[in-house]
């Protein structure tokens, strides 16, 4: 069963791409637009991983991170943070969240992305997210 | 008898005069023969020098056992004339004393040599104690004290304005103040010369060595009784580190707001970079697959970046114009209007009202008009966007224009969607749009570019759901330091 992946991003160019790259590499992507409902669709769907963008209207990436992280169930899923700023150099993630106690994402990916990095990137969390889960059920 | 009584009365009134005179005259009198004995003293000498008789003068007024070296009353004996002279002696209780004496010849015979001296002295010790608080006042307080005449000329100048301005008495406070030739426009001197009130207002001088100085100056009014002002008194504040430290910060921000401004387009860059790798991708990916949909699909994504590769690039070359706001003295009010104006049937369209709300104590005031209305149109239409972004009924966008402390305040408000704490915060600094692909995220930037070169700031105020509030201050004194400096 090919792994799901979902894409959250206001962009569609942004979509197009991914879900192009995703599925042709074996995965089967999900996408929606805005992070407005996102939770109900993570739930339906359950997700093997999450790419996040952080800049949406609406509600940004971040508000929804923490609603997700602080969800018993849904927080297990890996999120890969995709966004155009530079991390700790001009965009510290982590001090926008409330909560110091909450995780950072599991990865933080620039934009424009490296294919062959992006797809290395959600294999290894998708198989670690995978073996810590079988850990978790043994 | 009849005619003795009638001569009799006037002399003795003469008599009572004298007496009373002599002892109740505000000053202590005391008479003096040749050989230094006191041998007459009114009631205020003996209650403040003590018991005089059979004393030597300078055993009484100065408890010594010889003549003073500079004896006034000798000098009075010598040359037959009045004299007055300053003295330090000692009172009946041993403390130290400072007066006047004013010392008058006594002859027996008219044209005779003189037998006494007639000394009545004045007690200043107060006077002078408060003559030299004064003076320390004066000369160590630390602002600028200046006494000028209505000829423009300053009378007196205290030791901070010397050191800075150099000697200037008797010079013209212009020249002085500002190496000018003439008076200066908007004097606040001849403001309190013609009015007789006290007024402010801040300056730049010059200092001995050519310097700059800022300088807060505020004028008051000499004048004894109801007469005219013949002097004005000026009392000034250096506040050049003040300004200094003011431009300073004006300028620490403009350099925040560079470097923001290249972290922005980067992001904005990295974006547009994304969409094109994508499309880069799809139209290879199409190609391998000889999928002609796929390829086309591609290309379009190419395509839309391509295009906002130059709408960004039009939008930062406009946003990067290095010009200096060019300030006019208008009305606030009218940009305000003017923007309802041009947008009401926009707005309107949408089911939005665009309506002002000008304070009537709104002054006029040095503005960009250009900058402004930028600034004025990149808010409103952020608020017609968050309102039909928060698809609510009955939704307004308003331009209120009044007046803080101090500042004038432009606030464009609406009750649309709101923005989240974390766009709040990113909002001015990056190239930062909700709009998708619509915005370029340089509208709320270049507003606060604008504001800023002002001498302003922008601040936002917004809770998700409840509208957004973003207001526009500008301090009047630093929109009158531009309006000077551009003059």
């Amino acid at each position: 069963m090919r792994p799901k992946v979902l894409i959250i991003d206001d962009e569609a160019d942004v979509i197009k791409y991914l879900t192009v790259v995703l599925k042709s590499n074996g995965f089967l992507p999900y996408s929606i637009n805005s992070v407005k409902d996102a939770k109900a669709v993570v739930e339906k769907i359950n997700p093997d991983l999450i790419c996040l963008d952080i800049m949406m209207p609406e509600e940004t990436g971040i508000s929804f991170y923490a609603k997700l992280k602080r969800d018993k169930i849904l927080k297990s899923i890996p999120v890969i943070i995709i966004s155009g700023v530079v991390q700790a150099g001009e965009f510290d993630f982590r001090s926008y969240l409330s909560d110091s106690s909450m995780p950072p994402p599991e990865h933080f990916l620039e934009k424009p992305i490296n294919v062959e990095e992006f797809i290395g990137t959600i294999n290894k969390l998708i198989k670690s997210g995978n073996s810590s889960k079988s850990g978790g059920n043994a | 008898m009849k005619s003795n009584n009638r001569v009799n009365p006037p002399r003795r009134l003469a008599d009572m005069i004298y007496e009373e005179l002599f002892h109740q005259v505000p000053f202590n009198v005391a008479v003096i023969d040749r050989n230094y004995n006191v041998v007459e003293a009114n009631k205020n000498f003996t209650e403040y020098f003590g018991n005089w008789k059979n004393k030597k003068c300078y055993a009484v007024y100065k408890k010594l056992k010889k003549p003073c070296k500079d004896c006034p009353s000798v000098e009075v004996f010598k040359k037959g004339k009045p004299i007055v002279a300053d003295a330090v002696g000692v009172d009946q209780h041993g403390r130290k004393t400072h007066y006047v004496g004013h010392v008058f010849p006594l002859r027996i015979k008219e044209g005779g040599r003189v037998e006494y001296a007639l000394e009545m002295t004045h007690i200043v010790t107060e006077t002078d104690r408060w003559q030299q608080e004064y003076q320390i006042l004066f000369d160590r307080v630390p602002c600028y004290i200046t006494v000028i005449g209505e000829d423009y000329r300053i009378v007196r100048a205290n030791e901070a304005f010397r050191n800075n301005f150099g000697e200037v008495l008797g010079q013209h406070c212009y020249k002085v103040y500002k190496r000018r030739t003439t008076k200066c426009p908007n004097c606040p001197a001849a403001k309190t010369f013609r009015d007789g009130r006290v007024h402010h207002s801040t300056q730049l001088g010059m200092g001995k060595r050519g310097q700059d100085i800022n300088y807060a100056v505020s004028t008051s009014p000499l004048m004894r009784g109801s007469d005219n002002i013949a002097h004005v008194i000026e009392i000034s504040n250096d506040i050049t580190a003040l300004r200094k430290l003011e431009h300073q910060v004006i300028e620490a921000e403009r350099l925040g707001a560079v470097g923001q401004t290249v972290a922005g387009l980067a992001h904005s860059i990295k974006n547009i970079l994304m969409g094109m790798e994508g499309g880069k991708y799809i139209v290879s990916l199409g190609l391998n697959k000889n999928d002609k949909e796929m390829i086309s699909e591609g290309w379009e994504i190419l395509e839309r970046n391509f295009e906002k590769t130059t709408s960004l690039v039009k939008d930062f070359l406009s946003f990067s114009k290095g010009r200096l706001p060019q300030l006019k003295m208008i009305k606030p009010g009218f940009l305000a209007k003017e923007i309802v104006d041009l947008y009401k049937d926009i707005a309107a369209q949408s089911g939005i009202e665009l309506k002002s709300e000008i304070d009537k104590n709104v002054k006029s005031a040095p503005l960009d008009p250009d900058g402004i209305h930028t600034c004025l149109t990149n808010l409103v239409s952020n608020a017609i966007d968050a309102c039909l972004m928060g698809k609510q009924k009955g939704t307004e966008v308003i331009i209120k224009v009044s007046e803080g402390r101090d500042k004038l305040i432009f606030e464009v408000s609406d009750n649309g969607s709101g923005i989240d704490y974390e766009i709040k915060k990113k909002i001015f600094t990056t190239f930062f749009t909700t709009k998708g692909g619509e915005g370029t995220g340089l509208g709320l930037l270049t507003t606060r570019k604008i504001v800023q070169e002002h001498g302003g700031k922008i601040l936002v105020d917004s809770q998700i759901g409840s509208g957004a509030r973003f207001r526009m201050e500008f301090p009047r004194k630093r929109l009158m330091a531009l309006y000077k400096e551009m003059k």
